[in-house]
């Protein structure tokens, strides 16, 4: 009998929906959580990609001779024969590979691969390079394509010159790094015959066996991929790319485990980005703020991918919009995947393009916002965020500020700008449609002893997967969190899905629940023999399972586990429809102080309600808030790859030149987590918290000090310019 | 060879081809971020060999190691030690991310710009060192229960780098220990909950860093 398909009344809840330590903390803050990186087997070797830094170099020699001399050295190749091209600055820059026994020696080698060449003389870098007449294709639909299109153009300019209001703007964004601390990468472990296992960091350990079989000449039940740990992949870790390919061709000619992580510039040239935007907008609003038309021209820098970008209008009603995206390809590493592809992108334009329509008509930025969302969620959340952030007390909520606050027009608390310093608010909403899929699947398994373990083969990137596979299976069988085990990120194990679009735990969350479900109705079958009573007649509470008629009639969890004696419980729950939702609601606001005299800007606070469900665990839920708030910030002040467009090198390959959000750039900060939602489902929100940010800080350093910065990262010379611009 | 191309725009009407030809390999080994990818010949990559014998203080144990002279510190914990220190993160290998953070003679330091060859004599403690598992250092407590690790990869080096700070100055303030750490990052955005795991090892209040209604 299948037991009724449910999660428990979030009163009941003693598990979930509480601030829980995730269960793998102990491992990550001693050193003991062992990544891909730290993986050391018998005669492993250490292996290196050779790259030549430069985007379309004509190559006449590659000598692996040199390499192969020294001492330690056990392979060197190439990784494609006869190539003549560098096509672009990527993974098609990987000439070749060596390996030896100690990574210095593997260094020594890589660099002493000769290599003759000679560049091209376009690098086909800018969007002027590629188009040149004579430019070489990219991609078979040419260097620079249509790849979007929506709405009906003709409409939208009438309903623009009827417009009180018209802005007309262009924004763009720049290239965006993942900048995983752990390079991409894997140990591969095949020393012949027929099985292999390889510790990836990955974030989809389910869907890579069949990859690295096909690379090693295996079937996919040959091969068990790893990753208990990984340290971050944002999108950019499904595949595994070039270089797992590589190792494996390295492991099958030395039948020794390979040890092949990209290095720390590699990681930036070859593992993917967040492509680039230039969006040029015109947008009319009518005299109560209502956006009536919006026309967009937008062009999408993915390099040799096609880049992401949302058809605009993005979130808002707009009567009549119309937009076109052209994809302009560049010799350089294609664009991935990266936490809410396109969307960061698209909400800095239109909600800079909002901002700038309500400073047009002086209009309250909370409220013009309400006046074009559709959702009731949205309008809820904004104003809850406009109370968090000091909205109320802020005396310039129509138009810039003209003079630095005073401490009463402040919250409480809030912290405040330096002497001298302007100061101002700004607002962004995100919505994500998450949801889940079918595949995932969960065993649960309860021993006579009383220990339980709950098992999918899902990865952790850091959100608190591995809790939660725990915490759904103690909450259903009235245990503590840690008498039940988690084991994840193993191919053998039942399969999970791969971590993209926020589905992990829309997907395996409810199969964790539907197996806990069986588990549960399983010991009740075995409770039923000494207690009386039927299935579905219990309670498990606090270690004891009684029955719901008769509270005299109980066991504790360990007598009824001895039950079991010989026949340990072991089901398997799979993804359950009814226990997931799609479609998470955030906003966000910052405060944000500029110097006047420097162009710096200074995010003081930051605050973001974001609803998702039943929170499994509030700890995990406030720390994917703050983390989506952090990348926000960084990606509005601070991160921008930057390319030598004569020489078709990156100059910013290493985190001395491309900076990330530091300890010093972190404002207070308000995770807060919706109550206004109270749907019995689950469903990850992690990308719609990195979504808003950007918008929001570029809209409060305008309300700070009029400075309206169109172009990312939000740097001081910029400032300058704008403020220099408003005069 | 430091040589790096001139700030030039493409209008500039410098040729890509003329610059480089003939210098290809030069510009190559000059300009290039990763020393891997350099193409300079076999005479170009000189080695030091020979290995050298030093003795050191390893969390609290006296060890002896044959070093090159160019090992780093990070390099012999993870890689020349039996059974190899893994805690102890490389992830940019030269001093920029704080992730390979260790003590040395207490002083936080990055294990990745130190020689092994230069620990004669000192005392280096890394993240096995500061607590283990079973027996957590206070700040290694603080980090659990503030939830200050998500992918976990930045976090031996956060630790490591608040045990050295609060040695130094155990009742630091917010803005003394945002200095402190301002040498390590963290990419998946744990900072507020670091700080609210070092206030809560100060003693001081924790909703300065963050606010939480509810449970």
């Amino acid at each position: 009998m299948e037991p009724e398909i449910r999660w428990k009344d979030r009163d009941d809840l003693t598990v979930l929906d509480r601030s829980l330590p995730r269960v793998d903390a102990v491992a990550k803050v001693t050193g003991t959580a062992r990544y891909s990186h730290d993986m050391r087997l018998p005669g492993m070797v250490y292996a290196r990609l050779v790259l030549l830094p430069w985007s379309r170099a004509r190559i006449q020699v590659i000598d692996l001779a040199p390499a192969q001399a020294l001492p330690g050295v056990v392979h060197a190749a190439l990784v494609e024969e006869d190539k003549e091209l560098v096509r672009y600055l990527g993974d098609d820059a990987v000439v070749a590979v060596v390996a030896a026994e100690s990574p210095e020696q593997a260094r020594d080698a890589a660099r002493a691969v000769r290599i003759d060449w000679t560049p091209e003389d376009n690098p086909l870098i800018t969007r002027e390079q590629v188009s040149e007449e004579d430019a070489s294709s990219l991609a078979r639909r040419g260097n620079v394509w249509q790849s979007g299109e929506r709405g009906d153009e003709d409409s939208t300019q009438r309903a623009l010159q009827g417009a009180l209001v018209m802005v007309e703007a262009e924004y763009s964004a720049p290239v965006q790094h993942h900048a995983c601390l752990e390079t991409h990468g894997c140990v591969v472990d095949f020393r012949g015959g027929d099985e292999a296992t390889v510790y990836a960091s990955t974030q989809a350990v389910s869907n890579n066996p069949r990859s690295f079989a096909r690379a090693l000449g295996l079937d996919s039940a040959q091969v068990r991929v790893v990753c208990e740990y990984m340290g971050g992949g944002f999108g950019s870790k499904f595949g595994i790319g070039l270089e797992g390919r590589v190792a494996c061709e390295v492991a099958k000619a030395l039948g020794r485990p390979v040890h092949l992580m990209v290095d720390r510039p590699q990681e930036f040239l070859m593992t993917g980005n967040r492509s680039g935007t230039r969006q040029v907008m015109r947008a009319g609003a009518d005299r109560d703020g209502r956006i009536v038309a919006l026309h967009v021209e937008a062009d999408k820098f993915g390099g040799v991918s096609g880049g992401s970008l949302p058809t605009p209008p993005y979130i808002y009603r707009v009567e009549e919009a119309y937009a076109r995206i052209h994809t302009v390809h560049a010799a350089l590493d294609g664009n991935r995947a990266m936490r809410a592809p396109g969307h960061p992108q698209a909400s800095f334009a239109m909600e800079s393009m909002v901002d700038e329509l309500a400073t047009e008509l002086g209009m309250d930025a909370v409220e013009v916002r309400i006046q074009n969302l559709a959702s009731e969620t949205h309008h809820r959340q904004l104003r809850a965020v406009a109370r968090a952030i000091g909205w109320d007390q802020h005396p310039f909520r129509t138009s810039p500020a003209d003079r630095p606050l005073e401490s009463h027009e402040r919250p409480p608390g809030c912290p405040a700008a330096p002497p001298g310093w302007m100061e101002g608010i700004g607002f962004a909403v995100s919505q994500w449609g998450a949801g889940g899929r079918r595949g995932a699947q969960c065993e649960v398994r309860i021993e006579s002893d009383g220990s339980v373990t709950s098992s999918c083969g899902v990865q952790d990137l850091g959100t608190g997967a591995r809790s939660y596979v725990a915490a759904i299976v103690a909450e259903e069988l009235g245990l503590e969190r840690d008498q039940v085990t988690a084991r994840i990120g193993d191919s053998a194990l039942p399969p999970g899905v791969a971590s993209g679009g926020s589905v992990t735990t829309g997907s395996v969350a409810p199969a964790v629940q539907h197996a806990a479900l069986l588990a549960r109705e399983a010991m009740e079958e075995r409770a039923v023999a000494v207690l009386g009573g039927e299935t579905g007649g219990f309670s498990f509470e606090r270690g004891r399972i009684t029955r719901k008629d008769d509270a005299s009639r109980s066991i504790t969890w360990r007598e009824a586990c001895a039950l079991l004696g010989e026949e340990p419980v072991s089901v398997v729950g799979s993804f359950q429809r009814e226990l997931h939702q799609g479609g998470v609601h955030g906003a966000q606001a910052a405060r944000v102080a500029v110097d006047p005299m420097t162009g710096r800007v200074k995010v003081l606070d930051m605050a973001c309600v974001q609803d998702q469900g039943i929170p499994l665990n509030r700890a995990t839920v406030r720390s994917q808030i703050n983390g989506g708030m952090v990348q926000g910030l960084s990606y509005a002040l601070f991160e921008q790859r930057v390319v030598d467009p004569d020489f078709g090198a990156v100059l910013t390959a290493n985190f001395e030149d491309y900076k990330i959000a530091g300890a010093k750039d972190i404002p207070r900060m308000q995770p807060i987590i919706d109550e206004g939602d109270q749907r019995s489902a689950v469903m990850g929100m992690a990308e719609a918290t990195g979504v808003p940010g950007a918008g929001a800080i570029a809209n409060a350093v305008h309300n700070a000090c009029g400075a309206r910065v169109r172009a990312l990262p939000i740097t001081p010379d910029r400032v300058l310019e704008a403020l220099g611009r408003k005069g | 060879m430091t040589q790096r191309p001139p700030e030039t725009s493409s209008s500039a009407g410098v040729s890509r081809r003329r610059f480089l030809q003939g210098s290809g390999t030069a510009l190559a080994a000059g300009v290039t971020t990763s020393e891997a990818s350099s193409s300079a010949g076999p005479a170009a990559a000189p080695r030091l060999s020979g290995e050298v014998e030093v003795t050191f203080q390893l969390n609290g144990e006296a060890r002896t190691a044959l070093v090159e002279p160019r090992t780093t510190l990070l390099s012999l914990l993870r890689h020349h030690l039996s059974p190899p220190l893994t805690g102890t993160k490389e992830v940019c290998d030269r001093g920029n991310c704080g992730a390979c953070t260790v003590q040395i003679d207490g002083a936080p330091a990055y294990s990745c710009l130190t020689l092994a060859v230069d620990l004669a004599g000192r005392s280096v403690r890394t993240i096995e060192g500061v607590g283990s598992p079973e027996s957590l250092h206070p700040v290694q407590r603080a980090f659990c229960e503030q939830d200050a690790a998500m992918c976990g990869f930045c976090t031996p080096g956060f630790v490591v780098a608040t045990v050295a700070a609060l040695e130094q100055e155990p009742q630091a303030s917010l803005e003394r220990v945002k200095e402190r750490l301002s040498g390590n990052l963290c990419r998946c955005g744990t900072y507020p909950h670091i700080f609210a795991a070092v206030q809560e090892v100060t003693g001081q209040r924790t909703d300065e860093v963050f606010r939480e209604e509810g449970r």
